[in-house]
């Protein structure tokens, strides 16, 4: 027989482990608790007799009988026994049909069987009695009916019994409820999970706000679903975004080259047009080009290929090579280095990264303006900055400006592909630095550079 | 007469490349897999080899390997698809001797193609000399005929580059990437800015031009005629 998916739980399992530890528990308490009830009754009880038997023994012996009847007439509860018996052991007086074998003289109280007689008849009993052999010879016996100590562990196992057994009961049915209820939850999770892997990336896993483990594990799940979902997109709208900006390029290609051929009557007008589809095929390709570099360094975890490299001479070299070109654009252009920082990474990928900001700064500062590109120490951290004259960007761009193909409509009219500031993220989130993008009047940009060592 | 032996399995590709060369005078033989490509370097001497990067059955790369191994010096030049700043160092590390990234245009396989076949002038020389220029390699100066020129650290390079590479076709890529050193390829006109400048100091007005621009193709120096 198979036994229902429940009980295989990990959860009922522990809930009936819990539960057999638990009646042990109870068992021993109750136990322990009669034991020391019954201890303590059967001392008193013994403690009684002694005395009694003792006070009776120091009696002046014409008394002993009066004392023994006085004794047996107030028991309404005919618990007492008490008997005289002559030096011979025969019954003198009392409710003990004769003297009771087990019984030691002169010893402590102890447990023996004896018959009581009295107007009822005779009755066997197990009692407590002590044994006294008096001056004259006779022995006193004075015992008491201990049955109540059974009437208490009569009780003692009913409680047990009502106790224990609906206990047992309560965690049996917790833990079914409680592993069905894990049950369920796996089950529900599972289902969800079957979505999320059959594309419905929107799903998530379910929580009940109780805020238990269960429910914290789903938050993380979720949290690395989001941002799987946020990486999906991105990965999507890339593609549609290449799909664009591809297709723009190509379109006007093979409209070109369709009228072109229909129309060009001359060989140089057909190259006209050759030379203008060329353009636009070399566009397209520097759009691939560009974006498998951003690809390839967004995926590069080559970190062991970076070396020492010193910062000033990366920026010096920049300013080098667009110092020509900032002048033929009447642009001042002030190149400083306040650090000799070296940096761990790639020289190849940070001078790009430099010269892509400076690249920017000069494209998109109008002539006469001014584009400084400087390395500064700002709070303990080595600063590449590039602060131009220029247009400056939008509060509300500032956060979309690096993405892929992203262009301002006041660099429409410049010349550039849109992924500048995404390879320079790129390179930047690569070597583990920061980049920020502000506009004060004109633009400002930063890359915040860990320090090594000087 | 130079002979080129171009290792390309894609047949179109191939058929315009030979055609392209042959119109510029070279012999060219074709082989569309790496093991008749392996064949032919050995048996054809070849002056020069354009390799593709993949190719069905074997790498490109493995067909420089064992000719290396076999101490076959011809200069190759490596096509690839591939593109990655890796590949290429690979590619240069594997025996290549220069590295051309598919699609190319015509021009700039040739120009590199030229660049191999033609040694740059002997690099133990102090004193480059191309016609009336004169370049003093010790003491950093140029000079056209007596006048001094006066030029900038990054003028005096590209100077020396041209200089060595005379009468070759330069392209931008090229010069970007032998003379700066970078991979990468600007977005700006830079080279042609840097060639400006060179070129303003190099060729005064009363002057016949040494620095050739060729139009959508690069640059070229040369002895005035």
């Amino acid at each position: 027989m198979r036994l229902p998916d429940f009980i295989r739980t990990t959860t009922f399992r522990w809930t009936l482990v819990v539960s057999g530890a638990f009646a042990l528990c109870i068992l021993l308490m109750f136990g322990f608790v009669y034991w020391q009830t019954a201890a303590y009754m059967t001392g008193r009880v013994d403690s009684t007799l002694a005395r009694d038997a003792d006070a009776i023994a120091r009696d002046a012996p014409e008394h002993w009988q009066e004392t023994i009847d006085e004794r047996l007439r107030q028991d309404p509860r005919r618990i007492r026994l008490a008997g005289l018996f002559g030096v011979d052991g025969a019954r003198i007086i009392g409710n003990l049909e004769g003297l009771p074998d087990q019984l030691v003289v002169d010893s402590a109280p102890q447990t023996v069987s004896v018959v009581r007689i009295d107007n009822r008849g005779h009755e066997a009993q197990t009692v407590r009695a002590v044994a006294r052999r008096l001056r004259t010879g006779e022995i006193l016996v004075l015992g008491r009916n201990v049955d109540e100590l059974s009437e208490i562990a009569t009780i003692v196992e009913r409680a047990l019994v009502m106790g224990l057994v609906p206990a047992l009961g309560l965690g049996l049915i917790a833990g079914v409820f409680l592993s069905l209820r894990a049950q369920n939850r796996v089950e529900a999770v599972n289902r969800r999970v079957r979505r999320i892997v059959a594309g419905e990336l929107r799903e998530r896993l379910p929580t009940q706000g109780l805020n238990d483990p269960f429910d914290q594990l789903a938050v993380i799940v979720n949290g690395m679903l989001d941002e799987i979902e946020t990486l999906i997109h991105g990965i999507a709208g890339v593609g549609d975004d290449i799909a664009h900006e591809l297709r723009t390029p190509l379109t006007r290609v093979r409209v070109g080259l369709e009228r072109g051929r229909a129309n060009a009557q001359t060989l140089q007008e057909l190259q006209t047009v050759a030379d203008q589809a060329i353009g636009g095929l070399d566009q397209s390709l520097a759009i691939i080009t560009a974006l498998l570099r951003i690809a390839e360094i967004e995926q590069s975890r080559r970190l062991e290929g970076f070396s020492d490299v010193a910062l000033a001479d990366v920026v010096r070299e920049v300013g080098d090579l667009y110092e020509p070109i900032a002048e033929d654009k009447h642009i001042a252009f002030k190149v400083a280095t306040e650090s000799e920082t070296t940096v761990r990474g790639d020289r190849d990928l940070l001078f790009e990264a430099v010269a892509n900001l400076v690249d920017n700064a000069v494209k998109f500062t109008p002539e006469g303006g001014s584009v400084e590109l400087t390395l500064i120490r700002l709070a303990g951290e080595t600063v590449v900055r590039v602060r131009d004259s220029g247009p400056g960007i939008g509060a509300g761009e500032r956060d979309i400006i690096a993405r892929r193909f992203y262009r301002s409509d006041k660099s429409r009219h410049t010349s550039g592909l849109g992924l500048g500031l995404s390879l320079v993220t790129a390179i930047v989130k690569l070597h583990g630095f920061r980049f920020a993008i502000s506009s004060g009047p004109g633009c400002v940009a930063e890359i915040f550079c860990a320090r090594t060592h000087s | 007469m130079a002979r080129v032996l171009l290792i390309e399995d894609d047949r179109e590709t191939a058929t315009e490349v030979m055609a392209e060369l042959v119109d510029r005078g070279f012999e060219v033989d074709w082989a569309a897999t790496g093991i008749e490509g392996l064949d032919k370097a050995r048996s054809g001497e070849p002056n020069v080899m354009i390799v593709d990067r993949l190719l069905p059955g074997m790498d490109g790369l493995t067909i420089i390997e064992a000719l290396r191994k076999g101490d076959v010096r011809t200069p190759v030049l490596v096509l690839s698809a591939l593109g990655a700043i890796d590949d290429r160092v690979r590619g240069l590390r594997m025996g290549g001797d220069d590295y051309l990234t598919k699609p190319f245009a015509i021009v700039e396989l040739v120009a590199r193609i030229e660049a191999l076949l033609r040694r740059p002038l002997d690099s133990r020389e102090t004193t480059l000399r191309v016609g009336p220029l004169e370049l003093d390699l010790l003491t950093r100066t140029a000079k056209r005929a007596d006048r001094p020129i006066d030029l900038l650290p990054r003028e005096f390079r590209l100077l020396e580059y041209m200089m060595r590479r005379k009468d070759q076709l330069l392209t931008r890529a090229m010069l970007f990437e032998e003379v700066w050193n970078y991979k990468f390829v600007p977005q700006t006109n830079l080279v042609d800015v840097h060639m400006g400048r060179l070129r303003h100091k190099v060729d005064k007005p009363n002057e016949l031009p040494m620095i050739h621009n060729v139009r959508g193709a690069g640059f070229i120096l040369r002895a005035p005629a």
